[in-house]
C-alpha cells in the first residue's frame, strides 16, 4: 500500500491499485474524483471557491482556490484517460472550525457542490460542513473513501463556553 | 488609453465555472460587452457574424483546441487581425510557441489571477480606463 498526502493547493490523480491519497481538511474542502470506467481518480485539496480582484498573481496560490483546484484535477484525470462524462465525485470539507471567519466552510462547501452541479458531474456523497475537522483518504483506483471526524483540532476561542460535542464515529467506507 | 466598456470581448473555455470567473474579472475591469461559449467551433461562427475586438479562449478544449481556433481566426480574411489571447496550463511551453508563430498576441497561464488577465489585456490594448 503507498500513501499519498497532499496540502491545501496540491492534487494527485492515480491509475494503479494499491494507493491511498490522504488530505486532513478544516475549512478547505476536497474533492474526490474518479472515471469507474478507466479507472483512474484523484483528489484535490482547496482553500477557498474562487480569488478576489486583490488576489496574489502568484500561480501556486492560485491553485489554492478551487475554480483552478478543480480544472487542474479534472485536466490531469484527462490526460490519464479518464472521460470527463464519467466522471464521479465525493465532497469532503467545508467545516466551519474557527469561529468568526464568516461561515468560510460553508461558503466552500457551496462552491463545491454548485460546481459539480454546474459542470455535469454526478455527485455521489457529500461529507461538508460541521464544525470538526476530517481526515479523508481515497483509493482512487478501488474507488473507495473513507472520511474520519478528527478530534484533536485545536478549539476556537467562544465568547460562550459550549458543551463539548458528543462524539460519534462517522467513519465510512464508501463504494463509487 | 481605451475604455474597457467600449471592448466586445468573446470569453471561450469548455468549463463553465472557469467562464464564469473570467466574466466577473471581466466585468470588474469595466468590460460591458462580454459574451461566451463553451467551445471553440460555436466561437468562431459567433465571433464572425458578431464581431469582437478580444477573444480569450483556453487552449485545452475538446473538439476544437485553442491552437486550432487561433488558427482558424487568423486564417479569416474578416475577423483575421481579432485580438486573441490564450490561457494555457503551466507546462504547455511548446503551447505558447506554436501560439506564437500563429500570431497569438499575449497568454495567460493557467491558475492566474485576476489581476494577471488585467496586465495581458493592457499590454495589448494599453491602460484600461
Amino acid at each position: 500500500m503507498r500513501r499519498v498526502a497532499i496540502v491545501q493547493g496540491e492534487y494527485h490523480v492515480v491509475n494503479q491499485s494499491g494507493v491511498v491519497i490522504s488530505t486532513l481538511l478544516g475549512s478547505c474542502v476536497a474533492a474526490c474524483l474518479q472515471d469507474p470506467v478507466a479507472r483512474v481518480g484523484g483528489m484535490n485539496h482547496f482553500l477557498l471557491g474562487e480569488p478576489g480582484a486583490d488576489a496574489p498573481v502568484n500561480p501556486a496560490d492560485m491553485q489554492r482556490y478551487g475554480v483552478h483546484a478543480m480544472e487542474l484535477l479534472i485536466n490531469a484525470l484527462m490526460k490519464r484517460g479518464a472521460q470527463r462524462s464519467r466522471l464521479r465525485g465525493h465532497l469532503y470539507g467545508g467545516a466551519n472550525i474557527v469561529a468568526g471567519l464568516g461561515g468560510i466552510g460553508t461558503k466552500n462547501g457551496q462552491f463545491a457542490r454548485n460546481f459539480m452541479q454546474t459542470e455535469g458531474i454526478a455527485l455521489d456523497h457529500s461529507d461538508l460542513g460541521g464544525t470538526q475537522a476530517r481526515k479523508v483518504e481515497f483509493m482512487p483506483y478501488e474507488g473507495r473513501v473513507r472520511a474520519t471526524l478528527v478530534m484533536d483540532q485545536p478549539l476556537p476561542p467562544v465568547v460562550r463556553p459550549k458543551p463539548m460535542p458528543v462524539f460519534q464515529p462517522t467513519g465510512e467506507l464508501e463504494l463509487f | 488609453m481605451p475604455a474597457a466598456s467600449a471592448i466586445k470581448v468573446m470569453v471561450v473555455d469548455d468549463q463553465t465555472s472557469m467562464r464564469a470567473m473570467i466574466r466577473r474579472t471581466l466585468q470588474d475591469l469595466g468590460f460591458k460587452d462580454i459574451r461566451d461559449k463553451g467551445g471553440a467551433v460555436e466561437a468562431l461562427a459567433s465571433i464572425k457574424t458578431d464581431r469582437v475586438h478580444l477573444v480569450i479562449s483556453d487552449y485545452n478544449m475538446p473538439e476544437m483546441d485553442g491552437l486550432e481556433f487561433l488558427e482558424a481566426v487568423r486564417n479569416d480574411p474578416v475577423i483575421g487581425k481579432t485580438v486573441f489571447i490564450m490561457l494555457t496550463g503551466s507546462a504547455d511551453k511548446e503551447v505558447v510557441q506554436k501560439a506564437a508563430a500563429l500570431g497569438v498576441n499575449n497568454y495567460v497561464v493557467k491558475p492566474f489571477a485576476p489581476a494577471a488577465l488585467k496586465e495581458k489585456i493592457e499590454r495589448v490594448f494599453g491602460e484600461l480606463v
